[in-house]
């Protein structure tokens, strides 16, 4: 460790490296909604359109 | 578990500090945003690695409203600038960031010391459109109306890639990243329109207003954006 | 710019992932078969109809862009023809017509077809009286699916004389919404609009100039973030729109995108819809075929939709090439 940086931490108590990490920061990880339930709309429901979206299930014949 | 510790304290310190940034910028009270100095002990400390970290953004309310710093602000100011150089190691936001201090306080009292050379920016040289962008978020401070150097520079070329950036964060729910590309892209020239920056600001702000140094950037924003200069 | 070289190699390994997934579709031509309840009124046309035609609309395209003597060419080739007859040469759309006349997606699934020759023309006729009345062509629907619509009805020689589309204004995508509110139904939908102008990408001519650079501008963090989210269906889809868009503008391809998606094939070069619940899905085949063949028979066509696209770019590049200001993500 070099002079100053002792005499940095004896004045303030906080290391030199706790700032710097926090002004270094790494990106947070994406977080993301729409991936999951959303999904499975595409699969099952009729009135979601992926590609040619037939529209919602016919009634049954009566 | 004392880093951590340590770690913790000063992240709210910082919150703390921005929170103060901000109602300062938003017209309130600007004097005494940044403790005075002599507050003793480990609240002392804490608060001088925050205006370190936070960075040349301490001053930011005085500066885009052209009112002469309180000195005793600036003494902190000043001290955190003196107290923690960048290491022989440090990364390079960590360079820039205290080159943008040692900027403001030159700005802020011409009788201080010319800031030193401007550190280099090869570490962008190349870089993704995604790690440009989450690189200039970090260096938010840099982003002032009328202040060039070579990292606005770089930015100035690149206006797009900031945008996809800005974008890529909102989508991520990445708030800070997002404030402080939005911040940059109020002084970029040659945004796309379509990117609906004020919209995008307020709603960075609505998404990540809890957290003072979203509202911090985004306020930065909205004033420069009416033409704050500095 | 691309070194001639690597688009070369570029457009090789799109090619061989582009057979890769038609091997896979033509290896489950049965999940494909129109079943017994085709007809039926209790049918379920998400995984009768829809698979088939999006299966025509993707082979469609894929024969018109490559060559005679491509084996890709070939393979679609016989995958068309295997709907066509799956659907007894066009006459179960007349029967499905009768059932159901004011119905839009025989039309839709029909249009697939007559796009690459294979016509009914009875069935044209009947589709003709039914979309000349008023209750027809005020069919409620959103401004996405009506275009695809109005596009199958131009397909099969129904114009509506004298009325432009007033349907793209209307879409997500023709308003030009600010980028950073795409999220998945959005997505789905500007890939469609996309779809419908360029004609599945066989006249990439015919995309509007404000939309292809709005496109430029914002496909990578779209893209980007579906990749991250693991959306693979999502991102075959932008992966395709993007290819439809350089095909106009020259850009590159994105290969750092395409290596990402293609990571997440399977063994069998299939592409799943999502990451959701693999540990399940991977029981596979044996275990729940049916619910294998949902989690990948969509992203798998879209994969190799997406991969022709890029792959058979025209020779001729465009004066245009990136957009200032941007230099997208550098390999």
């Amino acid at each position: 460790m070099r002079t100053d940086e002792k005499v940095t931490q004896d004045v303030t108590g906080i290391q030199a490296a706790d700032i710097e990490a926090v002004l270094d920061p790494v990106e947070a990880d994406g977080v993301y909604r729409d991936s999951r339930q959303c999904a499975a709309l595409a699969l099952n429901s009729g009135s979601t359109s992926l590609l040619l979206s037939p529209p919602t299930p016919r009634p049954k014949k009566g | 578990m004392e880093q951590s510790g340590t770690s913790t304290r000063l992240q709210a310190a910082v919150q703390d500090l921005a929170s103060g940034v901000v109602s300062a910028l938003r017209g309130g009270d600007h004097a005494h945003v940044v403790p005075p100095v002599g507050t003793d002990g480990e609240a002392g400390d804490l608060a001088l690695a925050a205006v370190r970290v936070l960075g040349a953004d301490a001053l930011l309310p005085g500066l885009l409203s052209r009112t002469p710093p309180d000195p005793a602000e600036l003494a902190v100011f000043r001290k955190a600038v003196e107290a923690y150089p960048p290491r022989a190691d440090a990364a390079p936001t960590v360079r820039w960031s205290h080159w943008a201090m040692a900027r403001t306080l030159r700005r802020a009292d011409p009788s201080s010391a010319e800031p030193p050379d401007e550190p280099d920016t090869a570490w962008l040289d190349g870089a993704t459109w995604q790690f440009f962008t989450h690189q200039l978020a970090v260096l938010a401070p840099l982003a002032l109306p009328g202040e060039d150097c070579a990292v606005s520079r770089l930015a100035a070329g690149r206006p797009v890639d900031v945008a996809r950036g800005f974008v890529r964060a909102v989508r991520r729910r990445d708030w800070r990243q997002a404030a402080g590309a939005g911040r940059w892209l109020t002084l970029l020239p040659g945004v796309p329109d379509t990117v609906g920056l004020e919209a995008g600001l307020d709603f960075v702000e609505l998404m990540g207003g809890q957290d003072p140094l979203v509202t911090l950037q985004v306020q930065a924003a909205r004033r420069m954006r009416t033409g704050a200069r500095v | 710019m691309t070194a001639p070289a690597d688009a070369r190699r570029t457009a090789d390994a799109l090619r061989a992932a582009a057979g890769d997934a038609l091997a896979w579709t033509d290896n489950r031509r049965a999940d494909f078969a129109l079943g017994e309840d085709a007809l039926a009124a209790d049918g379920e046309v998400d995984r009768s109809w829809k698979p088939l035609g999006e299966l025509a609309q993707v082979c469609a395209t894929v024969t018109r862009l490559t060559g005679p003597a491509e084996p890709l060419h070939a393979r679609a080739r016989g995958l068309l023809d295997f709907a066509w007859q799956e659907t007894r040469e066009g006459e179960l759309f007349l029967r499905l017509q009768r059932l159901e006349p004011f119905a839009t997606y025989p039309l839709e699934v029909y249009a697939a077809f007559a796009s690459a020759g294979l016509r009914h023309p009875a069935f044209e006729q009947a589709a003709a009286v039914v979309a000349r009345t008023r209750g027809w062509r005020l069919t409620e629907q959103d401004p996405t699916r009506r275009l695809g619509v109005l596009r199958a009805e131009e397909r099969c020689g129904i114009h509506r004389f004298g009325q432009a589309p007033p349907e793209l204004p209307q879409t997500w995508l023709g308003g030009l919404p600010e980028p950073w509110t795409f999220g998945r139904d959005a997505g789905y939908a500007l890939t469609h609009v996309v779809f419908h102008l360029s004609d599945w990408g066989r006249d990439t001519s015919a995309m509007p100039p404000d939309l292809v650079a709005y496109l430029g501008d914002w496909l990578p963090p779209w893209l980007d973030t579906c990749l991250e989210a693991g959306s693979w269906d999502l991102a075959c889809e932008l992966l395709a729109v993007a290819a439809v868009v350089a095909r106009t503008t020259g850009e590159d391809v994105p290969v750092n995108d395409w290596a990402r998606l293609l990571a997440a094939r399977g063994p069998s070069g299939e592409v799943p819809l999502d990451d959701r619940d693999l540990d399940h899905i991977a029981a596979g085949p044996g275990a729940d075929g049916d619910r294998h063949f949902l989690h990948h028979y969509h992203s798998t066509l879209m994969a190799a939709f997406a991969a022709v696209l890029a792959a058979t770019r025209p020779a001729e590049r465009p004066e245009a090439g990136r957009r200032p200001g941007g230099q997208g993500a550098p390999a």
